[in-house]
């Protein structure tokens, strides 16, 4: 398996970040919307307590992901019109910002409601925010329609991936699947693709 | 010394003495607070009683005449954050429907091995009456005194947190309590 990425797959690395964090993320998003319809009980504050604490496990994956970048390649894009290039890459872009935002906004939530945060009950971190019950308000709003917004960008961001896959039948998705790889002889690689 | 500051010094005495053999005798005046600190989620956080009185007998001369008698209506606490100050004096905690009161009377008072004064007294809270000792700090001013206290329990032993709320690894067990009374002479 290799550590950095090649032209015709992804790194173990990246493809562990990639698919990791999807896991997490909509994990968690599911985990959110299950959790809200609890009963008021120490559960709920014990569940709430994990939401954070995986939140902010993807908050810290996102920051290790990005050092990794800075230190791998990436293999390039597919043949495609220039503008579904541009397209994939603002995409792609959109996906980062709002994995940043939404742990963010949601820890913002947190200390303007009032709330401790605690890792795993392990260390605690500090508010953002002076405590604010208007500005809770709404950033628990923010909190919650950024991630129906990146639901959004996810239907863009798999559908690219499938459109790829299945109608333009080349290797987006084959060379990003945990133990996929390019089925095309690119004159790049290294000769051991079949 | 001179016959005369001899003279004043047996006076002063004379004068002394009947307020030594009884404590002064205390109510609490406004400026006076009673609270606790707990922790939740690792993060503390201090909560104060609006409703308690208190009838404070204390002279640090004399301290086997002391006594403190303190009762508090928990259903009065508030600790800055709303859920939580809703969730108190319910079922779940303090119960107040049923114990509207928490009282603390003192059984004696001791000296510590550094010299400061202990009270030793009983707390029922919650319907449950344990021992608990309070670290005092008497200080006498113009108008009375200033009495300080502290000390520290185990909500546990009182029930405060029944069922699920009985979790220590979110809401913690221990509790400091605290008290800065204005006393004023009864």
């Amino acid at each position: 398996m290799p550590t950095r990425s090649e032209p015709t797959r992804w790194s173990t690395v990246a493809k562990t970040f990639h698919w990791l964090m999807a896991l997490l993320i909509l994990g968690n998003g599911a985990f959110a919307l299950w959790m809200d319809g609890l009963k008021p009980s120490l559960n709920k504050i014990n569940m709430f307590a994990l939401h954070k604490s995986i939140g902010l496990t993807v908050l810290a994956l996102f920051v290790l992901r990005l050092a990794w970048k800075m230190f791998d390649r990436r293999p390039p894009d597919e043949p495609a019109p220039r503008w579904q290039q541009f397209a994939a890459h603002l995409v792609h872009g959109c996906l980062y910002l709002l994995i940043v935002a939404i742990p963010l906004s949601g820890w913002a939530f947190n200390s303007a409601h009032g709330f401790p945060l605690q890792y795993f009950k392990q260390f605690n971190l500090p508010a953002l925010v002076e405590k604010n019950e208007e500005l809770s308000n709404t950033l628990g709003t923010v909190h919650v329609y950024l991630f129906w917004f990146l639901l959004l960008v996810l239907v863009a961001h798999i559908g690219g991936a499938l459109k790829h896959h299945f109608i333009d039948r080349d290797d987006t998705l084959r060379r990003m699947l945990p133990f996929g790889r390019a089925k095309r002889n690119s004159p790049t690689s290294s000769g051991d693709t079949p | 010394m001179t016959l005369s500051t001899r003279r004043l010094s047996a006076l002063a005495v004379a004068l002394a003495l009947p307020f030594a053999a009884s404590a002064a005798d205390y109510k609490v005046g406004p400026g006076s607070t009673l609270g606790f600190s707990g922790k939740f989620q690792g993060q503390q956080f201090d909560g104060s009683f609006g409703k308690f009185d208190a009838a404070i007998s204390y002279d640090p001369a004399n301290l086997a005449t002391a006594k403190f008698d303190v009762s508090v209506d928990v259903a009065t606490a508030k600790t800055g954050d709303g859920d939580r100050d809703k969730a108190l004096p319910t079922a779940d905690f303090f119960d107040a429907s049923k114990f509207p009161k928490a009282h603390f009377v003192t059984t004696g008072f001791t000296k510590d091995a550094k010299g400061n004064v202990v009270a030793n007294g009983t707390l029922t809270l919650h319907g449950v009456s344990k021992p608990v000792q309070l670290k005092v700090v008497f200080n006498p001013n113009a108008g009375g005194a200033r009495l300080s206290v502290t000390g520290s329990l185990k909500r546990l032993d009182f029930g405060v947190g029944s069922g699920e709320y009985k979790d220590t690894g979110t809401i913690a067990d221990d509790v400091l309590v605290n008290g800065s009374l204005n006393l004023l002479p009864n």
